[in-house]
């Protein structure tokens, strides 16, 4: 593997371990799904660096896109949740929504 | 050290660095700014290492859509007041976009003369590979997205 590759997908796994301590600490939903938005760039930085000087480039790419799109439509999905939860609950915290929810 | 591994090396510094800030600002306003920036960063490295194509799609997915669609669900929940006026904001979020998608174009039309890579040829192949071989995805895919868009205009187009 080139080192420039390694580099970026050691990047990559670095950005997707931070999504997810965020993911784990975040108390609102918002940074909640920031955090996931970091773990798929992550995702997708390593996905592209794993074609990078090799036979399969155009393959990586293309789940790259692939990726982006499923991304973007997901994030959609969990901001609509989001703004569900605070129009029901009052709150973006998630311990507070469950508390109210009992 | 080689060119290519520093650039990898500081293009990575960047993006680590603006996704820390994202991460761990206390204000909700600054984290959407930082993480702009971060998919800034992510487009420039997919550019730059022969992409053009995935760049600009993920500028104009994460930076563009997304970008606008948190900030609309921050300004709706009143969970953090944007402390910038408009202009400022504006001139934040606009001008890193518009010189991105110039340099872009500008790569495309293959502007920058003879080049190791052939941005043009490879954005070309992307097309035709995903359009001969993943008709289906696609239209998925597409799909997915209208109905996550109807969703959202229809659970704000509702009255509370």
């Amino acid at each position: 593997m080139q080192a420039d590759a390694l580099v970026l997908m050691t990047t990559g796994t670095i950005l997707v371990f931070m999504g997810i301590a965020s993911i784990a600490l975040s108390k609102n939903l918002v940074k909640t799904i920031m955090s996931f938005q970091v773990v798929l760039f992550g995702a997708n930085l390593a996905l592209f660096a794993s074609g990078l000087g090799t036979d399969a480039r155009l393959t990586s790419d293309t789940f790259v896109l692939l990726s982006i799109t499923i991304g973007a439509a997901v994030e959609a999905v969990g901001l609509a949740i989001v703004l569900g939860v605070h129009r029901k609950y009052g709150t973006l915290d998630p311990s507070k929504v469950r508390k109210l929810k009992e | 050290m080689d060119p290519s591994e520093l650039q990898a090396v500081l293009l990575s510094a960047a993006l680590v660095a603006t996704v820390g800030f994202a991460l761990f600002s206390s204000k909700v306003s600054s984290s959407l700014i930082a993480l702009f920036y971060s998919s800034v960063v992510l487009s420039i490295i997919f550019t730059l290492y022969g992409d053009t194509m995935v760049g600009l799609v993920q500028m104009a997915t994460f930076a563009g859509a997304v970008s606008v669609l948190t900030l609309t669900v921050i300004l709706m929940t009143g969970e953090d007041r944007i402390g910038l006026g408009v202009r400022k904001l504006g001139t934040i979020l606009v001008l890193p976009l518009l010189a991105f998608a110039g340099a872009s174009f500008y790569l495309l039309s293959g502007g920058s003369g003879p080049s190791a890579v052939s941005y043009a040829d490879i954005s070309n192949q992307v097309l035709v590979f995903l359009w001969v071989n993943r008709p289906w995805d696609l239209l998925i895919l597409v799909m997915a997205f209208a109905s996550a868009m109807v969703t959202i205009s229809n659970l704000m187009s509702r009255e509370p």
